[in-house]
């Protein structure tokens, strides 16, 4: 082991089971930190209500349909599928699968030009009435779909465009698959993110603060591989990520008033940027003392299409995908063109309980004691699910 | 490596080469001296052997084996390494680290700074470069300079394994081997010779001294400095014997002999065996039992070479933690190493009133004398009277039930007290656990992992008792009383002393009982730091006495 001994001391005589801070009243105010251990895009697969005709298929079926596309015949692209794996396609044919753009007259991976492949191809949305979001005050009203946690009317047109591709149907805690694999890969290497929720007493209804930083450390696993509690990290000082948000404790939910843009730096091969306009959050604590919530806002389509479609080999209608969202992309009109540039979305957040340190040594949130010190957003049931059963039915296949 | 050899070839070669001892351990001094066996000899520790290996070969020649275990006798292993035999599996270890070993110092990355001369031809003999070899490393493993005899055997080994081989480097790895495998290595012998200044006296002579004090003071084998004063006989003199005490103690080495006794003394070893239950202690990572016992080692090393008094550990704020441990503790650590930097440690202290201070609140105390999903108060109450304050709790009876403790979401029986008020109402229990649970319910705020608590299954803990007739209401009153408690001094006095001699200092009335009685006094007097009683030890006459079965085994 490499045991390295650093000369400065922390002087410990700062801490405190919640950190007492300054408030603008008499009272001292409690700040309570945490960690992200789970981020990804909030899914609500009520299967058979979201995707009725159920034909977007799965890998294989993609690359039939893409077969087809480029002129094989049925029976040709068959018999390249019944392979099942990228080496069973001729490697001339994969060349054209790919260089199916044209840009200029020359063929263009469609990767990089996925506006320039002709006739692209049109894939199931969902069509079903709930999904996870926040009332980001758009207009149409027939587009919105109804938050199972709140009732609210809500706008989240990406879950629209991508709810009914497989690489979506998962039930929290899975992750996306695209995402699944980008977080577990992401999290032992990039920098955490640190949330830390401050108010004078947080276990009362009232007015809070949160505040969003970006942590030096990656996050730290627990012998089991999930995500340590207690763990400190040291805020990042450079501050782009730093992000503070007023809101309040009310009816069991911690919410924030809409903020213009919230922004957090991330790390590729996971999202390389988080960031939302108009953006809204919903936290609450579950009994264990991990924090859950939502985090909705509208983002701009084509980053979010790009971290989807760079992903070779995921087995998603990355065409299909990207001329979805584009379709169902909700806010933000191009002056020029009219086409909106950003598309209403929800993040699923979980977060556990951390110190947060400035490089100083200076302690800015701690742990709450147990979960009865934020009994105000004490979530009382368990996570909604959707009724539509835990496993998805057996994709048909065209 | 001189695969060639079978290892009973090997063995047999040896045997014929006079290179192994039918006294292979003191046992055989037991069946054939009569009295007491142990002062002849006493194995290497694995950590010495390790310790050994890393300050004569360098540390990057890795150890990759397992050891002879080894034997705890009153409470160290220091004391159980008189007894230590060597087993017919246990020479197969031996036999296999000594080939790996020996493989690494002449491997052509290695040879260029290991070996000081370079054969006439790789694939020949070549005595003169053969002898050096083994003249030079000889006398650092056997911790004394080989006889000529000695020397030439070897060097004839060298040279027919060379000829059979072809290498010249293998010729040499395969005598390495066989010294490593020697009792010459393994052992450590007390050799007697006749005092000069009283003929009819014995004494130890020069190169058991100095082995004595290299190991008693650095865990490790004499350095060349300590080899040439035992050579020149300046250790049977007060004055060389001080010089080269001084020497040693304000040496950075001296860091592994202060690790290695207090290693062996809070039984360190039984951490092979520590696994918790990560469904309740998910912090308790696998590096968890590693960093615990350095978290402590640390605290002491610091504490120590600062000569501060000893009683002050049970009470110190200043420790060391890690990330991972601070997590564990529930502690916040500023840790300003770039990310993805491998756990370092980090000077740490608790604030004034912090329950957590002291090294009884550690780990590698707490954790170390849990059960893997609970606490026991009875566990910790033991290893704190036997290992720190030298007192002997019975064991328990065969037929106890402990359906009782260990029904630990008992709803009706909801603190460890309460559960083991309930089994120790039994009078064949109730002795025992008087002497240990005191102490260890006032621990309870301490789970099994070494997390902080203040209640368990919902009821608050009740950590307040009754010590040596002192009330205390929590850990942080005990810790003062243990500390004041006078036989924790006395113990940790004593525990040094077998530390560097393998058996107890005598009682009183016992041969030398004047001299430790002296030596405890100075301990005192002093204030009780630690790095002086060892320099006591080192240079009385006690520590290196000759019993009478060594002056029979001399004859």
């Amino acid at each position: 082991m490499d045991f390295r001994t650093t000369g400065f001391r922390v002087r410990a005589g700062l801490l405190a089971a919640a950190v007492v801070l300054p408030a603008s009243g008499a009272m001292a105010a409690q700040t309570y930190g945490y960690v992200v251990s789970s981020l990804s895009t909030a899914t609500w697969n009520d299967y058979n209500a979201n995707c009725p005709q159920n034909i977007n298929g799965h890998g294989l079926d993609v690359r039939r349909r893409d077969l087809i596309a480029i002129g094989l015949t049925p029976a040709e692209a068959d018999k390249i599928v019944k392979g099942g794996d990228e080496e069973s396609v001729p490697k001339d044919i994969a060349g054209r699968l790919i260089m199916r753009a044209m840009v200029n007259g020359k063929p263009a991976s469609y990767y990089s030009a996925p506006e320039a492949v002709p006739n692209p191809p049109m894939i199931e949305t969902v069509v079903g009435p709930q999904a996870f979001g926040f009332d980001l005050g758009g207009k149409a009203t027939d587009s919105k779909f109804t938050d199972p946690d709140t009732g609210a009317k809500v706008d989240n047109q990406l879950w629209r465009a991508v709810g009914c591709s497989e690489n979506f149907r998962f039930i929290p805690p899975s992750l996306p698959f695209t995402e699944e694999i980008s977080w577990a890969v992401t999290i032992d290497t990039a920098p955490a993110w640190m949330l830390s929720i401050t108010g004078e007493d947080l276990a009362k209804d009232g007015p809070v603060t949160v505040t969003f930083e970006r942590a030096t450390q990656h996050l730290e696993r627990d012998a089991n591989g999930n995500i340590m509690t207690h763990a400190t990290y040291m805020i990042d000082p450079k501050g782009r990520s730093h992000n503070v948000l007023k809101g309040e404790i009310k009816n069991g939910f911690l919410t924030i008033a809409t903020t213009d843009k919230f922004y957090l730096q991330s790390e590729m091969p996971f999202f390389p940027e988080i960031e939302l306009n108009k953006a809204q959050l919903r936290f609450q604590v579950m009994p264990d003392g991990k924090l859950f919530g939502y985090w909705g806002g509208y983002t701009d389509w084509k980053r979010y299409a790009y971290m989807l479609t760079s992903r070779p080999g995921s087995g998603a209608d990355v065409l299909g995908l990207y001329h979805a969202l584009k379709r169902f992309a909700d806010a933000a009109p191009d002056p020029k063109t009219g086409q909106n540039t950003q598309i209403s979305m929800t993040f699923r957040m979980e977060a556990v309980p951390a110190f947060h340190m400035t490089l100083d040594s200076k302690v800015m949130a701690s742990p709450a004691a147990d979960a009865s010190a934020v009994s105000a957003m004490m979530r009382k049931t368990p996570e909604a699910r959707p009724k539509g059963g835990e496993e998805p039915p057996r994709l048909k296949t065209n | 490596m001189y695969q060639s050899t079978t290892k009973s070839f090997r063995r047999a070669l040896c045997v014929a080469a006079g290179l192994l001892p039918i006294a292979f351990s003191s046992a055989y001094a037991a069946e054939n001296l009569g009295g007491d066996p142990s002062a002849l000899s006493l194995r290497l520790s694995p950590a010495q052997y390790r310790q050994t290996i890393a300050d004569i070969f360098g540390t990057n020649i890795v150890i990759d084996g397992r050891f002879e275990p080894e034997v705890r006798e009153q409470g160290l292993l220091a004391i159980g390494a008189r007894w230590a035999n060597v087993s017919d599996t246990g020479m197969d270890r031996y036999d296999e680290l000594a080939r790996g070993i020996a493989a690494q110092v002449v491997s052509p990355k290695n040879r260029g700074t290991l070996i000081s001369c370079k054969p006439k031809s790789e694939t020949g003999a070549d005595d003169a470069c053969a002898r050096a070899f083994i003249s030079g490393y000889g006398r650092l493993l056997y911790r004394r300079t080989l006889s000529e005899q000695e020397v030439a055997t070897r060097v004839k080994l060298a040279a027919d394994a060379t000829a059979t081989t072809k290498d010249f480097y293998i010729g040499l790895s395969s005598v390495l081997s066989d010294m490593l495998i020697s009792p010459n290595f393994l052992f450590r012998y007390r050799t007697v010779e006749t005092d000069p200044t009283k003929p009819n006296e014995k004494r130890l002579d020069s190169y058991s001294k100095a082995a004595a004090l290299s190991y008693f003071l650095w865990n490790s084998t004499p350095d060349d400095q300590l080899i040439k004063a035992s050579e020149k006989g300046e250790l049977q003199t007060a004055e060389g014997l001080r010089r080269q005490v001084d020497r040693m103690i304000s040496s950075p080495a001296m860091e592994s002999g202060i690790r290695a006794f207090f290693a062996d003394m809070l039984h360190f070893s039984d951490f092979q065996t520590v696994a918790k239950d990560t469904t309740f202690f998910p912090r308790y990572t696998t590096k968890i039992n590693d960093l615990a016992q350095e978290q402590t080692l640390r605290t002491i090393v610091d504490h120590v070479r600062a000569n501060k008094d000893y009683r002050d550990l049970i009470t110190t704020r200043s420790t060391y933690l890690t990330r991972s441990l601070a997590a564990l503790y529930g502690v916040p650590l500023a840790d300003t190493t770039d990310n993805g930097e491998p756990d370092r440690f980090i000077s740490y202290t608790y604030p004034e009133g912090d329950p957590r201070a002291g090294i009884l609140a550690q780990v590698s105390f707490i954790a170390l004398n849990s059960h893997s999903a609970r606490t026991s108060p009875t566990l910790r109450g033991k290893a704190l009277r036997e290992n720190l304050l030298c007192q002997t709790v019975p064991p328990p009876p065969g037929n106890v039930d402990f359906s009782a403790v260990e029904n630990t979401s008992n709803q009706v029986l909801k603190t460890g007290r309460d559960r083991l008020l309930a089994h120790s109402a039994s009078p064949a229990c109730a002795g025992c656990h008087k002497i240990t649970d005191p102490i260890g319910l006032a621990l309870e705020n301490f789970d099994a992992a070494g997390g902080f608590r203040t209640s368990e299954n919902g009821a608050q803990i009740d950590t307040s008792g009754v010590l040596n007739s002192v009330k205390f209401k929590g850990v942080s009153d005990l810790l003062p009383l243990i500390r004041n408690d006078p036989a924790l001094v006395s113990c940790v006095s004593r525990k040094i002393y077998a530390f560097g001699t393998g058996k107890m200092p005598p009682r009183a009335s016992e041969r030398g009982s004047e001299e430790w009685a002296a030596i405890e006094k100075k301990f005192g007097q002093d204030g009780y730091k630690v790095l002086n009683l060892m320099r006591q030890i080192a240079l009385s006459d006690m520590f290196y006495a000759v019993s009478p079965v060594e002056v029979a085994a001399a004859k």
